[in-house]
């Protein structure tokens, strides 16, 4: 049972969905605990599999038993194995919120929302886990077609902002596919272990290197890196707040996940730092990705917007810190990943409370929120302050990692782009606890278009979920030692 | 968009010609597909042999695709039964 | 020059329909019209990758009179390389369930405001 753990954990959501709508038919209130029930096995066996690579190193499994490059393998290594615990936990987390947000905004077609958010956690389970390229191309494919659909049942104008989101998106599948093909027309395998054999006799090919631009594009368009970001605000903004919830964490930082694995597995760090300047490119992208969203940030009115393009400065920093192309910034990189799944999490769950409650997501909406939500609000503080950067809160150790290894690799204006965006992050925090605090003066506070209804703490089943991800905040702050001593230094590749 | 243009034309002049029955692609991994089908997988269609056997878990996949696609066509586009107005 | 150019004429196939997709998707206002772009775009994909596997004077990759007859060797270059095949199997699926999707966004989007002109949909926003 346990060696067959990591396949385990992509195909019991897939099985689960497909048994969903035929659940969903004979009874619709037992979808959400089969939905539950199915994430928290993939979770299981994720932190079973974690827990094999740290006790007993690389894990490779081989799909039907063909050994690669024949057939397809998975391979859970160091940088690969705290993976699939944070997509399966964060989907668990969002699966129990999910109950009372989708009553209301999706009311009759829960059934088919909830199989598609598991088939939507099988595509990112999938793209985490699998060792070759072309598997890896056919589940991003699952994750984003669901993704797509997930976006466009939201509110007013969410079907065009999922229509815009079809677009760029297959054009960086299509990118993706087209290097692969590039690379297997170069070498003629598909396994990433393979190729990282082959292609060191191959570097000074061109078709290598313009298999390695198409990669990096396809999956800039995927990870909304900055001039390339354009779809994000928009879908984000106009999803139901469960779907924001879900795809804000996760999609963007899987898609740097395969970025990394393709930069420093796949091709060599010799290639892609010494021969490509393309880390260079990256900090520089980076710094501007941070500065613009920082910027853009300040100018919003709505809050899910603003989180937006405070995601967009996010994949600033990963991209800068991989950029940086030294053990430090990796290290804080990777710790990164981790760290704003979870603060995202936070926050757009405390953005599907507030629309849950006052039916919309306007920052003129914290009024007094202080005072009739107060759990909420302390896990808004909590994630808040884990944006800015505040010990002992997850996103200071990040920061803080970033910034030395900017220090070291000499990129000072890294380090401005850094401190910049936290004090940027502070004023749009800090607009929002003003809001909150102040106008608590004794006059009811009614939802839009409600006269009758009354400002009350969240339900609980929303409210479970959103302490325990702040308080899974305060954990991993604290707790990031002994993570990166087990698991992300072996991850960093040798540079 | 002139970009892009101008980077795959770059690109193509390295590749090999067409057919070539030497390139890397030809030479590495598919040798054993095409000797080896008959007798591991008992299947004459080497295709077949190579979609279903060697790399089943792609088709597995793609059927997720067709599924996954089916269900957003329910879920987007699946008007309410009772339309009383 | 005129060799380059010649043995390699199904790589500029593939390019100059890739192209046309390429603008098609992000010139054209008109949402059938990227969509149509898109399919475009990736069936020149496809179609470069089913060259790449190419071999002159190499045959489908089925073997004929195969049962009963597993002793004569296989001579590799007698057939086509049969993966490349594979995968684009895959890639057309998904390229049919993309356009599936799209297409049913599209007919979500044609509901609520009665044109397929992104133009008109912005301003039906406002």
């Amino acid at each position: 049972m346990i060696e067959q753990s990591p396949v385990f954990i992509v195909v019991i959501p897939l099985i689960f969905a497909c048994i969903t709508p035929l659940i969903g038919w004979w009874k619709e209130e037992l979808c959400y605990p089969w939905v539950i029930m199915a994430l928290a096995l993939s979770a299981f066996f994720s932190v079973i599999t974690l827990n094999t690579v740290i006790n007993t190193g690389v894990v490779h499994y081989y799909l039907g038993n063909w050994l690669p490059p024949w057939g397809i393998e998975y391979v859970i290594d160091y940088l690969n194995a705290p993976m699939p615990v944070l997509v399966s936990v964060i989907a668990l987390l969002v699966a129990i919120y999910s109950r009372r947000s989708i009553e209301q905004e999706i009311p009759d077609k829960t059934v088919y929302f909830y199989t598609i958010f598991l088939l939507q956690v099988t595509g990112f389970l999938g793209i985490v886990i699998t060792g070759d390229m072309f598997n890896l191309y056919v589940f991003l494919e699952i994750a984003s077609l669901t993704g797509y659909a997930l976006i466009a049942v939201g509110e007013e104008g969410a079907p065009l902002a999922s229509f815009r989101y079809v677009i760029m998106g297959t054009i960086g599948a299509s990118f993706y596919l087209l290097g692969v093909g590039y690379l297997y027309m170069a070498t003629g395998s598909l396994n990433m272990a393979d190729l990282a054999q082959l292609l060191p006799g191959l570097y000074g090919s061109r078709v290598v290197l313009v298999a390695f631009a198409f990669f990096m594009v396809g999956i800039a368009i995927k990870m909304a890196l900055f001039p390339l970001h354009v779809w994000l605000p928009d879908a984000y903004t106009k999803a139901p707040s469960v779907t924001s919830a879900l795809l804000a964490p996760l999609m963007t930082k899987v898609s740097i996940y395969v970025m990394i694995r393709i930069l420093f597995t796949v091709f060599s760090p010799d290639f892609s730092v010494l021969r490509t300047h393309a880390a260079d490119i990256m900090v520089w992208t980076g710094i501007v990705a941070i500065f613009a969203g920082a910027v853009m940030a300040l100018a919003q009115t709505d809050f899910k917007r603003m989180l937006c393009y405070i995601i967009v400065a996010e994949v600033g920093y990963m991209v800068g810190g991989v950029g940086l192309a030294n053990s430090v910034a990796m290290k804080g990189a990777i710790l990164h990943i981790i760290n704003d799944a979870v603060m995202t999490l936070g926050v757009f769950a405390v953005a599907g409370i507030v629309c849950y409650r006052m039916k919309s997501h306007n920052i003129s909406d914290f009024k007094a929120l202080f005072k009739k939500m107060p759990f909420t609000m302390a896990a808004f503080v909590v994630a808040a302050l884990s944006m800015i950067g505040v010990p002992p809160t997850c996103g200071f150790f990040s920061k803080w990692y970033l910034i030395q290894g900017a220090v070291i690799a000499g990129s000072w204006t890294f380090v401005v782009a850094l401190l910049v965006s936290s004090l940027i992050n502070v004023i749009l925090f800090f607009r929002i606890f003003e809001i909150g605090y102040v106008f608590h003066e004794g006059h009811e506070i009614q939802a839009h278009g409600d006269e009758t209804s009354v400002i009350e703490e969240a339900p609980l089943s929303m409210l479970v979920p959103t302490m325990t991800v702040a308080a899974g905040i305060i954990l991993i702050g604290l707790y990031n030692q002994p993570i990166l001593t087990s698991v992300i230094r072996f991850a960093v590749p040798n540079l | 968009m002139i970009v892009t243009g101008a980077v795959l034309i770059y690109g193509t002049v390295d590749m090999p010609g067409w057919g070539d029955p030497d390139s890397p692609a030809s030479r590495h991994v598919s040798p054993q597909y095409i000797t080896e089908a008959m007798e591991k997988t008992a299947t004459p269609n080497m295709v077949t042999a190579v979609l279903a056997d060697y790399r089943g878990y792609d088709t597995l996949g793609e059927t997720t695709v067709i599924f996954s696609a089916g269900m957003v066509c329910i879920l987007l586009l699946r008007r309410k039964r009772n339309r009383h107005d | 020059m005129i060799d380059f150019i010649v043995s390699k004429y199904n790589y500029w196939i593939y390019i100059v329909l890739m192209m046309i997709g390429f603008y098609a998707m992000i010139g054209k206002r008109n949402l059938i019209k990227k969509i149509i772009g898109m399919n475009i775009f990736q069936t020149a994909t496809i179609l470069f990758y089913v060259s790449i596997g190419c071999k002159k004077g190499g045959d489908l990759p089925i073997l004929e009179h195969a049962h009963g007859h597993a002793e004569h060797a296989v001579a590799v270059s007698a057939y086509i390389n049969p993966l490349p095949h594979v995968l684009m199997l895959t890639a057309i699926v998904v390229m049919v369930a993309t356009l599936g999707v799209a297409l049913a966004i599209a007919i979500m989007i044609y509901r609520k405001y009665n044109t397929l002109e992104e133009d008109e949909i912005l301003e039906a926003m406002k």
